[in-house]
């Protein structure tokens, strides 16, 4: 016994049981003894039977079958498939097709009655058509309907054994053990086993019976000192755990977070917006003109009308109103068209990060300055598996007396680096409105090869000498959802924002990974 | 972004260059702003970043850039003949469709390839530059079937001809009713009652534009070398340009380019304009802007050299001052930068060595994001999920579903109701993600912070972060809920309480506003089945809403 673990409680229940009784088949011992339930029983029956200390007297297996889901599909219709196919062609039909216009079955099911009965040899096919070449009503098919069908109508089993070979045989090709939910039959194998208990079991219980074995440790035993005497019952200790549902942070705010840490790590102070703009800081203060493709109705959405966003200072306002028109004191000619202020106070969703910037260069910052921001921000896009009604986008500006293009380049290999985790990147020019020079950074990801790294540029004077700023400044911004599906391992982008409770606690991120490309294949 | 599809071999014949395969063409293509976007055989799609170059929109532009880029800045639209064609401008189109502008291109016959690449052009410039022709929009004929002078009139809508591509005459008013082209612009010319029309001196019909040209004039078919080219429209600056790309494309093919004259009625400013218009900005800069801009101490003689690789024929500069000449075809040059910009695409961004910043500047937080990471991981640990929703989300969602008091923001232009207004509580989000989460195992712990809009006063809208909680499972009392909230204001040492209150979406009785250091900040309650029979969510669910700001302390 030195090695042995001590008698389970429950154990302990069954072999008492056993040694009052003598041999006792599993309803029994399940119906009489001081076990709790089936469960305990089985388990406990199990452990003694690998110890040794009880032993198998026989052991009965007895199948049963009862009517499976497309079992009780047939019932409901009267007749199965085969045997309304028999019929069918008794009656005449010639051809698969015919039959299948009869739609007490969908075309699938007629389809595999028919595969089976040609199988079987109860149909042949030829030039002409489809033949009987037996009587429908002497079929082992109207056999199944008689003693199987008509017996289970109200439910429960029957007994195999009393059932003929060849409506054997049909049952057990209809009962597969995978894919339950569209079988005919349903096969249960019921076990009966006697079991007695073996010398070793005798001697294993004297031996429990002699000592204190303590379970769980209580404050009592603690208190009164019994434990000095006792033994500690061994615990099953490679058992899985019970799992806990832990408060966890959502992973795409843990992959935003990580985002916020890294910039700020970098020394940028991090700016807030609104989720409602105006034209204005939207665009017009951008340098957008009013005419841009992407300020139309189709690209941007409006508020309803009456809500309104602060207007701007007056004299902002028509310092960039004079920029777009004729390029005001900027050395510039402007867009050269008539500015709209009421286009201008139009209330709309942000729609680019971008807008951050603009309210930020306008309040006075900090110079030399580096700020970022996490926008959610609006495009007019039709939700699918790459498109969200609102997406986050990250954006970063820089000022400095003597910032320049190599700057911009700079930073954004850092960002390349620190940000995306990219082993490669490159810089093209690029095109904003906003920006000259404009350049996109292009970044080589670990998993996809080449994808957008972000646009970036040096604000352009007709955007900075407006909002006050006369030193450059460098602009940079990116989508983050992209990233963020290859951070976390998922291929929907619907997936970010999910309701799905279970589909959202599958999704499983390390943080400190999050920005290394590493990701849980197991979303 | 215009994206064209391109003929390889037409390309870098054009361009003078031989083909140097994906890769490196990719990043030649940085030059034009220019990235492949498929390439298969001889078919080449190339998507261009630059809204503001509608020269580089075809084989013709993209192919000049490379081969100016090689050899440096070319002659256009130099030395053309005195205009011996005309064309009159009726009174009465100023208020339809303006403007005009024509030239005539002959000694070139375009093959199959080359005469679909010019009609690709023509129909990217109506489209993407020409705003879907209303702006402007380009035609061309056979020149030899045009009797001038041509009278560019109004007419009235029973004016007949045959369309190109038709073999019978339709009037101009069943044109929209009867052909494609016409459902598609005739809305161009909705609200006026007499229409455009081009005719020439023999009363034949060139073109009803923006619609249809003529079968007579317009069948233009390879190997046709005589050819006139039109464009009308309602913006002078759109339709001139339109005409000098076209023409410099010509030009770049082979064509001899003859200009036209248009004669325009009282009440235009300028009686007489002769197109192609030769375009010249001036753009100024000084060599400390260049020199400030990129970071490199570039000598004056680099920077002609690389101004004329981006096509600017003329460049005169000494130690301090330069002044180039935009080709024809570009009118993108609207600031010195736009300049210096080119400077640099020359020169390749991969020239420049990239610098880091060497100012001090310091890292930090918002503050409500501070208070929100703060928030978050007190929520956290009473054994909550973070969750996230959208900010848009549909009115049957807030208002019928969730008994929302106070109706949310809507969008005037939606693209679907169910993105039709922006949240203004976090709640129905969390609703939704009960009724979609029954076979997650329970109890259901959740809470968002995120940013909603709120209709204030006066009609301004204000963007606030709130917090909000929601317990569901067998037990998901009062009880349940108010401990959560109790013990994060306990952590954030606030002083919180209760109040009874009424809300819809609450049991009467089991509702209350909160009170946090003597503002009232939120609500709390058990839902009321009402609400989760909306939802269809089939246990208790209790839960609190509040400004994340009333937790800062």
């Amino acid at each position: 016994m030195t090695e042995e673990r001590d008698l389970h409680p429950l154990e302990e229940k069954l072999l008492v049981y056993l040694e009052e009784n003598g041999e006792s088949s599993d309803a029994e011992i399940i119906e009489r003894s001081d076990l709790p339930d089936e469960g305990s029983y089985r388990r406990a029956a199990e452990w003694l039977l690998s110890r040794e200390l009880v032993r198998e007297i026989s052991r009965d297996e007895e199948e049963f079958v009862e009517l499976g889901p497309m079992g009780i599909g047939n019932l409901e219709a009267g007749v199965t498939p085969e045997l309304a196919m028999l019929r069918e062609v008794a009656r005449g039909a010639g051809s698969l097709q015919d039959i299948q216009k009869n739609t007490l079955f969908d075309r699938g099911r007629w389809g595999s009655a028919f595969g089976s009965l040609t199988k079987t040899g109860h149909l042949k096919k030829d030039a002409d058509g489809i033949h009987l070449t037996c009587e429908p009503e002497e079929t082992v098919f109207r056999k199944i309907w008689d003693l199987v069908y008509e017996l289970l109508s109200g439910g429960g089993e029957l007994k195999m054994t009393r059932l003929p070979e060849d409506v054997v045989s049909i049952i057990n090709d209809r009962s597969p053990k995978r894919g339950k939910s569209r079988a005919e039959f349903t096969v249960n194998v019921l076990v009966t086993r006697v079991l007695d208990i073996t010398e070793e079991g005798r001697i294993a219980l004297r031996a429990a019976k002699e000592s204190i074995t303590i379970g769980a440790i209580t404050p009592e035993i603690l208190a009164d000192g019994s434990w000095r005497n006792a033994k500690f019952r061994r615990y099953q200790l490679d058992i899985p755990p019970s799992q806990i549902h832990t408060g966890r942070l959502h992973p795409y705010r843990q992959f935003l977070d990580t985002v916020r840490k890294r910039f700020m790590a970098l020394g940028f102070a991090e700016m807030r917006g609104s989720l409602a703009e105006n034209e204005f800081w939207n665009n017009d203060a951008l340098f957008m003109p009013q005419f841009h493709p992407a300020r139309d109705i189709h690209d941007v959405y409006f508020l309803s009308d009456g809500i309104k966003v602060p207007p701007p200072e007056r004299e902002l306002e028509e310092r960039v109103a004079e920029v777009h028109e004729n390029g005001g004191n900027t050395g510039g000619r402007g867009w050269g068209y008539s500015f709209s202020r009421k286009q201008s106070l139009q209330a709309i969703l942000r729609s680019q990060g971008t807008a951050l910037s603009a309210r930020t260069l306008a309040s006075n910052p900090a110079i030399p300055g580096k700020y970022f921001g996490i926008a959610r921000c609006f495009r007019y896009d039709q939700v699918d598996s790459t498109h969200l009604p609102d997406f986050f986008q990250v954006e970063g500006i820089v000022l400095g007396e003597y910032i320049n293009l190599r700057h911009l380049l700079g930073l954004l290999r850092l960002f390349a680096e620190e940000i995306a985790g990219a082993s490669d990147f490159k810089f093209l020019p690029g095109y904003f409105p906003f920006t000259e020079p404009s350049v996109e950074m292009h970044i080589k990801h670990p998993v996809l090869g080449w994808v957008e790294g972000g646009g970036a540029g040096l604000f352009r004077p007709e955007v900075c000498l407006p909002l006050g700023i006369d030193v450059p400044v460098i602009a940079w911004g990116l989508g983050l959802d992209r990233m963020a599906m290859l951070a976390m391992g998922i291929e929907d982008i619907r997936d970010l924002i999910t309701p799905d409770l279970s589909r959202l606690r599958g999704i499983r991120v390390l943080p400190d990974h999050l920005l290394k490309g590493k990701v849980d294949e197991n979303a | 972004m215009p994206k064209i599809e391109v003929s390889r071999q037409d390309l870098f014949s054009i361009a003078c260059i031989d083909d140097p395969g994906d890769d490196k063409l990719a990043d030649i293509l940085s030059l034009v702003k220019g990235e492949i976007d498929a390439s298969e055989g001889d078919k080449l799609k190339i998507e261009l970043n630059d809204t503001n170059r509608p020269d580089l929109w075809c084989v013709e532009g993209v192919a000049r850039a490379l081969r100016c880029w090689n050899s440096g800045a070319e002659k256009h639209l130099t030395e053309l003949p005195e205009p011996d064609m005309d064309i009159f401008v009726d009174p009465g189109l100023e208020k339809v469709r303006p403007f005009v502008a024509a030239f005539a291109a002959c000694g070139w016959a375009p093959d199959e390839r080359e005469l679909d690449a010019l009609i690709d052009v023509q129909e990217k410039l109506a489209a993407s530059f020409g705003r879907n022709r209303k702006t402007a929009a380009a035609g061309f004929y056979l020149l030899d079937e045009i009797e001038f002078p041509v009278r560019y009139r109004t007419a009235s809508p029973e004016t007949s001809f045959v369309p190109l591509g038709f073999d019978q005459e339709m009037t101009l008013s069943e044109i929209p009713e009867e052909t494609e082209t016409g459902r598609t612009y005739a809305h161009l010319l909705a609200g006026s009652e007499l229409w455009p029309l081009l005719e020439d001196t023999g009363g034949n019909v060139l073109s009803f534009p923006p619609v249809l040209n003529s079968q007579t004039t317009g069948r233009v078919s390879a190997g046709d070398s005589r050819l006139f080219c039109e464009v009308t429209g309602t913006d002078w600056d759109t339709v001139q340009l339109s005409a000098t790309i076209l023409a410099c494309n010509l030009q770049d093919r082979g064509a001899e380019i003859i200009p036209v004259r248009v004669n325009y009625p009282e009440p235009y400013p300028e009686k007489t304009v002769v197109s192609p218009v030769i375009f010249s900005d001036l753009m100024i800069t000084s060599m400390d802007s260049v020199r400030g801009v990129l970071g490199v101490d570039i000598s004056p003689e680099s920077v002609r050299k690389a101004l004329q690789r981006m096509d600017y024929a003329s460049v005169k500069l000494d130690e301090t001052g330069i002044t180039g000449i935009l080709p024809p075809y570009r009118r993108d040059g609207i600031h010195a930068v736009d300049m210096i910009e080119d400077i640099a695409i020359s020169l390749g961004l991969s020239s420049f060595e990239p610098l880091l910043p060497e100012q001090f500047t310091l890292g930090r937080c918002a503050p409500i994001e501070d208070l929100a990471d703060a928030v978050r991981l007190l929520l956290i640990g009473t054994d909550c999920e973070e969750i996230l929703r959208p900010v848009l989300t549909s009115r049957e969602k807030v208002m019928d579903l969730s008994r929302t008091p106070k109706s949310p923001v809507s969008i005037a232009n939606p693209m679907t109701a169910e993105y039709g207004v922006v949240r203004n509580t976090l709640l129905p989000g969390l609703l939704e993600v009960e009724s979609t989460s029954a076979h997650a195992a329970y109890p259901h712990r959740i809470f968002e912070t995120g940013e909603v809009l709120i209709d204030c006063e006066e009609g301004y809208c204000r963007t606030e972060v709130l917090l909000t909680c929601l317990v569901c499972g067998n037990k998901a009392d009062f009880g349940d809920i108010h401990s959560i909230i109790g013990s994060v204001c306990h952590a954030r040492k606030l002083e919180m309480s209760l109040a009874d209150t009424d809300d819809a979406r609450f049991i009467p009785g089991r509702c209350a506003a909160i009170t946090i250091d003597g503002r009232v900040s939120g609500v709390i309650g058990e839902l009321h089945p009402l609400v989760l029979d909306n939802w269809g969510i089939s246990r208790p669910a209790s839960a609190f809403e509040i400004a994340l700001s009333a937790l800062k302390g």
